[in-house]
């Protein structure tokens, strides 16, 4: 009697043993006697032809059948038959296969999709397969981030830089107070995975340019824009109409939020709307002019539910037509959104083909490594500078340009306020003889301040570099920083 | 589901990192019962692809042998084996698929730019056809 080692997957087949005895002259005779004795073993080592599975090797002790007598190797008393399976595998190039079945966890995880007709398993599976890539985990990509993820989307891709900041917790709620310091990337993939372990998630800790778009955006099947700033917005744009990826755009400013589908079937893209970017500086970001907190929560969601609605190929997806959302009237209203045949990206002529530099498109000037040894000009003065020139007893005039709501929050003693805007009609109120010092929240007001009172003739007026930031991290720690 | 103790975790992770930017691979042994595994030793076995091994991985039968041989002189079961994807997804390939067995649990390692990014774990079908992810703990 030979003995054959079950291996531990089988032996529930095989009378739970972990090795059988039995009689044969050869290998074939005692495989078969195996399979006979436990009829369920036949299947799982042959195929429907009777031939052993491609990844079965047998071996004879410690010698492969296959270069011995193949099923006709004699067999002796003392001899083991050992079932081996031929393991291999590879990264290469070719896609991951779909995923064809649900497993019985995901069944009951997602029943309350699977009990709808409109999605049902076939849906579910799609949901399972897609694949989607998030610009930005903030304040939009929060939402999606915790949606999508409970949704079920197969793969989802997350594009981000940044580290949690205190001031985000207002809105980004996929992050938490203990999550302040961490990189976003990681809070927001352990979040989603705590809702959904089964989801892959690829973090792509950069910041998106020319150089790398193309290549991370094309292993996806939609792009979801929920970025911050228009240099991003015009480079994800052109990148999904040059690889043909539909982007489902997202906008959100202070009360107001606006979505669509854009690159999608004919429809038009972010050029075809706002063929040039606003002047820099025009259009505040969320830390210059501030956004309600539950905001992006809506707007998110709009795009959440967009890719889903992409996904399964269902309803009427915002394909030409611009969602505005008036947060503070709860007023919903759409315009259409015509694909513009001139376009330079999607047009019938396109003159953009490849990606260009998006800083320069939208007028920002390259920000250059500043030398190491910095010296202040005449037209600027740091806080521990102000706060020397008080301690002298100098002579001069604070001016603060910030609006009156954050003279509310916090401001330095001695100050006037005059909000950037007023300083045209009330320039009159100062003295072109004084020292002017002239400060606002983090220093880029104060700078269009000055620049503005020295085309007005003033020559001894200096910026406050940092703002009252910088006050409350150099000169008074107790001064809130907002 | 299957889990990993930290230890043949530990163990994993710094050979695919070692091999990086080739695939390593290698056997897992521990104890099953029903559908949970546990995976109490790592046996880090040779990459016997012939030719270029940064996308390809083959075990030899002999090194499963010899791997079932030590699992059971502990009392004790191969439970799966592992791979590493260096610069890739931890998805189950085509070529995973086509070389794969159903009988084990498959873990791959996807090593990004030489560090451990993300592990799947994958239960791959009798037609070689699809793979089902199962859920992993480490």
């Amino acid at each position: 009697m030979a003995k054959v080692l079950i291996p531990t997957p089988l032996r529930q087949y095989a009378g739970k043993q972990d090795s059988v005895e039995l009689g044969g002259s050869t290998v074939g005779e005692v495989l078969g006697a195996l399979t006979n004795q436990h009829s369920e073993l036949r299947r799982h080592l042959y195929n429907d032809e009777g031939k052993l599975r491609s990844f079965v090797n047998v071996y004879l002790n410690d010698e492969d059948i296959r270069y011995m007598q193949k099923d006709a190797t004699p067999v002796k008393d003392s001899d083991t038959i050992s079932i081996v399976p031929s393991i291999a595998g590879g990264s290469t190039a070719t896609l991951p296969p779909q995923e064809a079945t649900l497993s019985k966890d995901e069944i009951l995880r997602y029943s309350r999709h699977l009990i709808m007709p409109e999605v049902g398993m076939e849906g579910q599976l799609k949901l399972k397969n897609a694949k989607v890539l998030l610009i930005g985990t903030g304040g939009l990509g929060a939402p999606l981030g915790l949606y999508l993820a409970a949704a079920g989307v197969g793969r989802i891709g997350l594009v981000d830089f940044d580290v949690v900041d205190f001031t985000n917790l207002q809105r980004q709620v996929i992050h938490g107070t203990s999550d302040v310091g961490r990189k976003k990337l990681d809070s927001a993939g352990d979040r989603m995975h705590e809702i959904n372990p089964y989801v892959q998630i690829d973090k792509h800790e950069i910041a998106l340019s020319s150089e790398n778009a193309l290549e991370i955006l094309k292993d996806y099947d939609i792009v979801v824009d929920g970025t911050d700033n228009f240099p991003t917005r015009y480079l994800v744009n052109d990148a999904c109409v040059l690889l043909g990826k539909p982007n489902v755009y997202g906008s959100i400013f202070r009360f107001e939020g606006q979505a669509t589908v854009f690159a999608y079937e004919g429809g038009p893209c972010y050029r075809c709307l706002y063929p040039e970017p606003p002047p820099p500086g025009l259009v505040p970001s969320c830390a210059e002019g501030g956004v309600l907190g539950i905001l992006p929560g809506m707007i998110g969601i709009v795009q959440a539910t967009e890719t889903v609605k992409l996904i399964l190929g269902t309803g009427e997806p915002l394909v030409g037509r611009l969602l505005l959302y008036d947060a503070l009237a709860m007023r919903f209203r759409e315009l259409k959104l015509r694909k513009n045949p001139d376009c330079p990206v999607c047009g019938t002529h396109p003159t953009v083909t490849k990606l260009i530099d998006y800083q320069q498109f939208c007028g920002i000037p390259h920000q250059e490594t500043k030398p190491v040894a910095e010296t202040t000009n005449e037209w600027e003065i740091d806080a521990v500078g102000l706060k020397q020139k008080m301690d002298r007893g100098d002579n001069f005039v604070l001016i603060d340009v910030r609006e009156p709501h954050e003279y509310q929050i916090c401001r330095i003693p001695g100050s006037k306020l005059i909000p950037l805007g007023e300083i045209p009609k009330r320039v009159n109120e100062l003295n072109s003889a004084d020292d002017i010092v002239v400060h606002c929240k983090m220093g880029g007001r104060s700078a269009k301040a000055v620049e503005f009172l020295k085309q007005a003739g003033f020559r001894k007026v200096k910026n406050m570099k940092g703002g009252i930031l910088a006050w409350s991290d150099k000169v008074d720690p107790s001064v809130p920083k907002y | 589901m299957i889990r990993i103790e930290p230890e043949p975790w530990r163990q994993m992770v710094e050979h695919a990192r070692a091999t990086y930017p080739n695939e390593c691979c290698g056997a897992m042994i521990g104890s099953v019962d029903g559908d949970r595994k546990v995976v109490q030793v790592a046996l880090p076995l040779e990459n016997a692809f012939t030719g270029a091994q940064a996308a390809r991985y083959e075990l030899r039968p002999e090194d499963l042998l010899k791997a079932d041989r030590e699992a059971r002189s502990r009392n004790m079961d191969l439970v799966g084996i592992y791979h590493s994807h260096p610069d890739c997804g931890a998805y189950f390939s085509e070529t995973d698929l086509k070389n794969s067995c159903p009988w084990y649990s498959f873990v791959v390692l996807s090593i990004q730019k030489g560090e451990f990014d993300h592990a799947n774990s994958w239960l791959p079908n009798p037609e070689q056809t699809a793979a089902e992810k199962e859920e992993l703990s480490y």
